[in-house]
């Protein structure tokens, strides 16, 4: 452990000032790439959390698709339509909006180890590390909401009248769902800076939010009450649209409402999430 | 630092920040590791290093744009003593090559070792500044230290103590963590009160020291028996004499 002399040289020459760097700081787009890729590599060397994050909506789908099969056919559900087709859609939007706590939580995770801190006294702007942060949770979402549907149509037949156009659909609204709630959720994040927090608050918002939706059955089968909870909740808007992609149903304007509030959101998160990381 | 990076990964990210190429970013990321002794440990996550490379790896992670100012926040603390001497070459090392570190520390012996200049704080407010020659000088050439922590009441003696040698005009400074009260003296006539000081108060001291002065005794005198002095748990460690 001894640093001897040479080896001093080393590192001392170097740093001084007289070797001054010519380095110009870098790019936007090179800082969101670096910051991205080094998220990204976090999945990579640690993939319980992809898989952990996998394992509730595989519960769901399982569960669900099992419990709620002999809805269809009754007189609220939609004629023709498998329960399985009825509940990916659902799923989808479910996992995008888990995702897009875990995009929270690992902010957190940044904010307490030291690693923004650092961040924060470099001459790189920290709107660049919010966004890295919301590219890497996009691209994970990306890949959670594509082993789903893998998975329901190997497994689960799931074969929805929208055809390959109307899942896509589907997942890119799901994707944008997550995205604008993650932005929420990054505020969040720069603000409490306590994931056990951010955790039980996400699950008391979402796990309501969930039921009190069309998520999975259908709106006229709830009682008058929690009907009309789910008129009022922004989940039943986007899960529609998810499933009127899905089932090849003429979605009206709900994708656009849709991508309506999720703008909103993410405008409004990173409104409050950049003075949030500066915050020391 | 990223605990799940490695040490070598922290540290090509942060030159890639700074605006390093690919290459130029390994090979300051490699020097920095060969430097700090890290080299061994380049490849594991940060998360298994010990305190004291961690500790080497963000000072190396400080050092990647070769900065012309650093502030180091206690680098010191909790570091076994041989990490701690590394960090302190290290600083000496930056220093001399005309970088200006600003560092910040509860252990008054790393500021007289590696201090030009230094800021005594106590209780939030700035107590003496200046070399720390120029902060010994302050209090007296030395200090003559009575501990009684073999009395039966070691708390009720210092007070006891303390009072005595106050009355004869000396200025001590109780230390009741460790039974003992400091009295900085400036000849051989103020020892001798010390002594009698005790003796007349019918005490009987433990242990007699005479020392010259450390940069805990400038805190101790500078922030008084009083204010601020507890809150600071550096004032009462009192290096060897």
């Amino acid at each position: 452990m001894t640093m001897t002399d040479t080896q001093r040289t080393t590192v001392v020459t170097p740093a001084g000032p007289v070797a001054s760097r010519n380095w110009r700081g870098s790019s936007l787009a090179a800082r969101i790439r670096l910051l991205t890729a080094r998220s990204l590599r976090t999945l990579v060397t640690d993939p319980r959390s992809v898989m952990l994050a996998l394992l509730q909506p595989v519960i769901l789908l399982v569960l669900f698709s099992q419990v709620f099969k002999s809805l269809a056919g009754t007189s609220s559900f939609p004629a023709g339509v498998s329960y399985i087709d009825y509940l990916v859609p659902a799923i989808l939007v479910n996992t995008a909006m888990q995702s897009a706590l875990v995009s929270g939580v690992g902010l957190t995770t940044d904010l307490t180890n030291g690693v923004v801190a650092r961040f924060r006294a470099m001459p790189i702007w920290m709107g660049s590390v919010l966004t890295a942060r919301s590219v890497t949770d996009l691209i994970r979402g990306l890949v959670q909401l594509g082993v789903i549907i893998v998975l329901a149509v190997a497994v689960f037949r799931f074969s929805p009248a929208g055809g390959v156009p109307g899942v896509l659909g589907a997942l890119v609204l799901a994707m944008a769902v997550s995205w604008g709630l993650g932005w929420v959720f990054l505020a969040a994040a720069t603000w409490l800076r306590n994931a056990e927090l951010m955790q039980s608050i996400g699950f008391l918002v979402m796990f309501p939010l969930m039921f009190a939706s069309s998520a999975f059955v259908p709106i006229a089968g709830l009682p008058g009450w929690l009907q009309a909870v789910a008129h009022v909740n922004p989940l039943t808007h986007a899960i529609d649209a998810a499933r009127d992609l899905t089932l090849g149903h003429a979605a009206g304007n709900t994708p656009l409402v849709t991508a309506g509030l999720t703008v909103t959101l993410a405008a409004a998160g990173f409104t409050a999430a950049l003075p949030g990381i500066r915050r020391p | 630092m990223d605990e799940q990076l490695s040490g070598r990964d922290n540290l090509r990210l942060i030159a890639g920040l700074l605006g390093a190429r690919r290459q130029e970013a390994a090979a300051r990321a490699d020097e920095l590791l060969e430097a700090f002794e890290l080299s061994g440990a380049a490849g594991r996550p940060a998360s298994t290093y010990s305190g004291g490379m961690r500790r080497r790896l963000d000072l190396a992670a400080s050092l990647v744009g070769s900065p012309e100012v650093i502030f180091l926040d206690e680098p010191t603390t909790g570091l076994d003593p041989q990490a701690r001497l590394a960090v302190w070459d290290t600083i000496a090392e930056l220093t001399s090559e005309g970088t200006t570190v600003l560092l910040t520390t509860q252990y008054l012996d790393e500021a007289d070792r590696l201090a030009d200049s230094i800021t005594v704080l106590a209780a939030g407010r700035v107590v003496a500044s200046g070399t720390a020659a120029e902060l010994k000088a302050r209090v007296g050439r030395r200090t003559v230290t009575t501990s009684f922590t073999k009395d039966r009441d070691p708390a009720a003696a210092v007070t006891t103590a303390a009072a005595a040698i106050a009355a004869t005009g000396l200025e001590p400074v109780t230390d009741p963590g460790r039974g003992s009260v400091v009295t900085p003296v400036t000849d051989a006539h103020d020892v001798t009160t010390v002594i009698l000081a005790i003796d007349r108060a019918g005490l009987e001291a433990t242990e007699l020291r005479i020392a010259e002065p450390t940069l805990d005794d400038v805190y101790l005198s500078l922030a008084g028996p009083g204010a601020g002095h507890a809150a600071y748990p550096a004032a009462a460690a009192r290096t060897a004499a």
